[in-house]
């Protein structure tokens, strides 16, 4: 058999985002994806078209299509002037109409791009083939609420009829980590959007790669392994490691059986996440036939220029677009910059700290407090919050108490201890930070009288030191200044401290 | 006994105080107990939900409140539209037992007209049918001659009308279930412009197709309840958005008008009583100054092939809801049975013949392969049948026609679902186009020593209800065929 010589990945990604709409897509009760609607018990956010009862009838919710044109636009997708709604019937219990109402061959959303920054370095260019919506299905199990297993099956409606996106990509991707910062990304956009809260586990966010390679063999022919559609990945780390398990597959499956890909070789395959493989689920010849038709209950979607600009104008700025400001404006390092757009809370936290420590610090500006901002929420700010277990946003910190901080220190009346200790008790404090570092004992002390005082102590105590400082031993302030600091109970001005003793000893 | 009274006459008497609502209920009831074992129209009399109905107008009425247009009118409702708390089985096995939690817009804009819904009447399983003999609970006899068809689907609800059991009734016309039925039981029937009457709440068959629409015992009737149960509705977003005029206004109205006469409905096959209807009609009209001009509408004999591919196509969609999972009827299966076995046994038990032989179709028609070959040429005949009629009213203003062929046939009588399927000729051009169209008992036909009713269909443009419920009216006053009841 031919050796292969060098071998390619070659990945396209649906992904299926859940929008929190109030109520559902096609019906007045409450939306699956909603914040307030995620704890409700089973089969409470329903009505008679969730269940689809007898006679009942589809209205759609405008709101389903705003929040994807905003995704759609965030994306670089053009928004179709026609959509209109299809029908893909299949059976299944947790379909209640025996069909699922989606779109097939006019999307609301076509032809993007987003840029992504590359495993190899640099930037990937991702193309969005499409973008539309479809209705969720319900979730069939096996277990009662509270855990306890039954023995027979159970289906919950709660999340039939819940909007979802589902965004194509072209297959763009030629590795597993590029798949997975992709993913994060758009999970970003969505979040920066408000089009949903993105929490995997509640299945916000669910991942269908389609993976083949490609590869040369010794023998100078091409081959192609048919493509595998790998279903319902829910975390990133499954999307990473389903599709490197593919990678290795599908060359043993090649060398094994020397199928390749062609029409009809499309095989489904799911993600066992205890064994870390992929297993078959479908292969071509039991493919559905979902035998769409346009659905007659539901008028096409007529989307005119004015109500596109009318959500473009919608748009906040996106995290991509605030990453490069940061950098290239602000001065943050990439890392900080990166970090700050992560998540969208702790960056809107972010930019409202930095905007109110530009106007209350006068001798600072809007870079400075950026920057100086970032370095408080990233340092203390995440070991603060890793220690009480919260968000960075979440410390109890407002943008008024850190502006007091930076503020202070900016005054030179708070040291960096005394700054660290003070912005510890900030978090969860409704003082303001002046208050509490001066009830904390806290402030600075740069009274030159007192200052002199301390330094004469200090000097008479250690004799030998300020002999050595005075002879040039740099090192002998150590001892000076230790003592200085431990009669001031680290209120001393360092920097004054030490400017006093070079001019007493060495002048 | 008498002639029950009709809609608007019961209306006023209730409104008048010369009966309670409750004693017309009770006249009703009384008519049904002794009439409905000769045809077998209703599957549920609801005495007892009624008697709360009409007790809640004679308590309006007593409170100096207005009761509304059809203050204690006894009207019965086709199984196959949702009342809450009350049965809908759509004559089929697979919902029976089932009752809806909520209730259709039809039926709750009637009672809050002050109507009382006394119950359900038969109809072919799922309106399949030209006859009602598709009812999975029972066939329906015609009130002329009770071995023959009242005609389908909405057999149940023309025959308790033309019996005089009540004098309202709803049906459902998605080929000419309304018209067809009214025409074979010499009553008159509209199947409104599509969208004008909310769908929320009517089972779907094909849902492009699917009107809901009176079935009354003359013109001015069908008139009162289409200003109630017309117009838009938030739950149906193919209902008509603009408010639809006063229908019963409109009625003496006297504007001359250009009638069409389609040649292609003039077919050889016809039944000789229809061409004299239809001469009776042109000497009545003409007399009052219309205008007759001849008309074609070339895609007539495309309508059926049309229709049974659009429709099947949208109820074997609409009808996979039917799975026994969440209501309806569950087959059992044994243990090492699969899921596709339940659902195979719950819907092979739960519905009949003709039900199954249209899912199939409708499979056929959509699967791949199939689809631009059937269904997708079935759309482009059916804008091809659509714009035929809108350039037909350029030269006319309503269309005059046979509803149907023949007068009703023997209970039994047509086995072969495509002769079945035929009955629709003259009446699918309307759901095809979603236009209005009436059926008005247009005389009789003697059929060996029987007296049958043949019915005219007047067919109008887009939302043009009003100018055929004046011609119908018209026609109406003038021959009194709508008078004629069975056994007068």
């Amino acid at each position: 058999m031919a050796e292969i010589v060098s071998k390619q990945l070659k990945i396209g990604m649906e992904i299926h985002v859940e929008l929190a709409t109030r109520s559902k897509m096609f019906s007045r009760s409450g939306g699956a994806a909603y914040p307030s609607q995620y704890e409700a018990k089973p089969n409470t956010l329903c009505d008679p078209v969730v269940l689809a009862l007898p006679g009942a009838l589809p209205v759609l919710n405008l709101s389903a299509i705003e929040m994807s044109m905003q995704v759609g636009l965030a994306l670089g997708c053009r928004i179709s002037e026609f959509t209109k709604w299809d029908r893909k019937n299949y059976f299944y219990p947790d379909l209640p109409k025996g069909y699922q109402i989606s779109q097939y061959d006019q999307p609301l959303c076509v032809g993007g791009t987003i840029d992504i920054p590359a495993n190899e370095g640099g930037t990937r260019r991702i193309g969005i083939t499409r973008a539309h919506l479809e209705e969720d299905t319900g979730k069939t199990g096996h277990e009662l609420p509270g855990g306890h297993p039954y023995e027979g099956s159970l289906v919950d409606y709660n999340r039939a009829g819940t909007p979802l996106l589902e965004i194509v990509t072209e297959p763009d991707f030629d590795c597993a980590e590029d798949c997975v910062t992709f993913g994060r990304e758009l999970r970003n956009i969505c979040r920066f959007l408000g089009v949903t809260e993105g929490i995997m586990q509640k299945g916000h966010m669910r991942f269908e790669p389609n993976v083949n390679l490609e590869f040369t063999l010794d023998d100078g022919r091409q081959v192609a392994t048919p493509i595998v559609e790998i279903k319902n990945l829910n975390s990133f780390k499954a999307v990473l490691n389903a599709i490197q398990h593919e990678s290795v597959r599908q060359i043993e499956a090649w060398k094994e059986d020397g199928r390749e890909m062609g029409p009809g070789m499309k095989i489904t395959r799911g993600w066992d996440d205890q064994k870390n493989v992929t297993v078959l689920q479908r292969e071509k010849e039991d493919a559905h036939d979902y035998r769409y038709l346009p659905d007659p209950d539901l008028l096409p979607v007529v989307i005119d220029d004015a109500w596109t600009s009318r959500i473009r104008e919608t748009l906040p700025e996106l995290p991509m677009s605030r990453r490069t400001r940061y950098q290239e404006e602000l001065g943050l390092s990439a890392k900080d910059a990166a970090a700050l757009t992560d998540e969208r809370d702790l960056c809107f936290f972010f930019e409202s700290c930095a905007q109110r420590a530009a106007e209350v610090v006068s001798n600072i500006d809007a870079a400075e407090a950026a920057v100086q901002v970032a370095k408080w929420l990233l340092n203390a700010g995440v070991r603060v919050a890793r220690e009480r277990e919260v968000e960075v946003q979440e410390l109890g910190i407002s943008a008024d108490q850190l502006s007091g901080v930076i503020k202070l220190r900016s005054e030179n009346a708070l040291g960096s201890t005394a700054a660290d200790q003070l912005f510890e008790l900030l978090c969860g404090n409704d003082e303001s930070a002046e208050a509490l570092a001066e009830s904390n004992g806290l402030l600075q002390v740069s009274d030159s009288g007192q200052l002199d005082e301390w330094i004469d102590a200090a000097v008479e105590a250690q004799p030998q030191a300020a002999e050595d400082f005075a002879g040039g031993k740099d090192a002998a302030m150590g001892r000076i200044m230790g003592h200085v600091m431990k009669s001031s109970g680290g209120q001393a001005d360092a920097k004054m401290v030490r400017e006093r003793l070079i001019e007493r000893l060495r002048n | 006994m008498t002639t029950l009274p009709g809609v608007i006459e019961i209306a006023e008497s209730v409104k008048g105080g010369k009966v309670t609502a409750n004693q017309a209920l009770a006249d009703c009831l009384q008519r049904i107990d002794s009439g409905d074992a000769d045809t077998n129209a209703f599957l549920r009399v609801e005495p007892d939900v009624a008697r709360q109905q009409a007790q809640a107008v004679d308590d309006a009425i007593a409170a100096g409140k207005d009761p509304g247009p059809l203050a204690g009118v006894p009207i019965a409702i086709k199984d196959n539209i949702v009342m809450a708390g009350r049965q809908t089985s759509c004559g089929s096995r697979i919902l029976e037992g089932y009752t809806s939690p909520y209730e259709s817009t039809a039926t709750e804009r009637l009672l809050a007209a002050g109507a009382v819904l006394v119950g359900t009447v038969r109809c072919d399983e799922f309106a399949m049918g030209s006859s009602t003999e598709h009812c999975a609970f029972g066939h329906v006899g015609n009130p002329w001659a009770t071995d023959r068809v009242p005609g389908g689907s909405s057999g149940g609800s023309a025959a308790a009308v033309a019996q005089g059991l009540v004098p309202a009734a709803l049906g459902s016309d998605t080929g000419g279930s309304i018209r067809q039925p009214a025409a074979l039981c010499g009553v008159t029937g509209l199947k409104p412009s599509y969208g004008r009457v909310s769908r929320w709440g009517l089972v779907a068959f094909g849902s492009s197709l699917d009107c809901i629409g009176p079935i009354t015992r003359n013109v001015a009737d069908t008139a009162a309840i289409m200003n109630v149960i017309a117009g838009p509705d938030r739950r149906d977003s193919t209902s008509v958005d603009t408010d639809p005029p006063d229908y019963l206004a409109g009625l003496e109205e006297d504007k001359p008008l250009v009638i069409g006469i389609p040649r292609q409905h003039r077919h050889e096959g016809n039944h000789p009583a229809t061409e004299a209807a239809m001469e009776e009609a042109r000497g009545i009209m003409e007399s009052r100054g219309a205008t007759f001009v001849d008309v074609d509408l070339e895609m007539t004999d495309h309508g059926i092939a049309t229709y049974y591919v659009v429709a099947t196509a949208e109820a074997s969609s609409n009808l996979a809801r039917f799975d026994g999972i969440r209501y309806g009827r569950r087959a059992t299966i044994e243990p090492g049975e699969s899921l596709e076995d339940l659902y195979a046994r719950s819907r092979g038990e739960g519905f009949g013949p003709e039900v199954r032989r249209r899912i199939m179709l409708g499979t056929y028609v959509l699967s791949a392969g199939y689809y631009d070959a059937y269904y997708k040429k079935a759309l482009q005949a059916r804008r091809v049948i659509h714009d035929e009629f809108t350039k037909v009213f350029e030269q006319c203003d309503v269309l005059l026609g046979p509803t149907t062929a023949e007068p009703a046939f023997g209970i039994g009588e047509i086995a072969d679902p495509l002769t079945m399927y035929l009955c629709d000729r003259y009446t699918v051009g309307a759901n095809i186009a979603g236009i209005p169209a009436i059926s008005i008992p247009g005389g009789f036909a003697d059929v060996e020593g029987t007296k049958l009713p043949v019915g005219l269909q007047l067919q109008a443009p887009f939302l043009g209800e009003s100018t055929l419920l004046r011609i119908a009216h018209q026609l109406q006053k003038a021959t009194g065929h709508h008078l004629c009841s069975p056994g007068h």
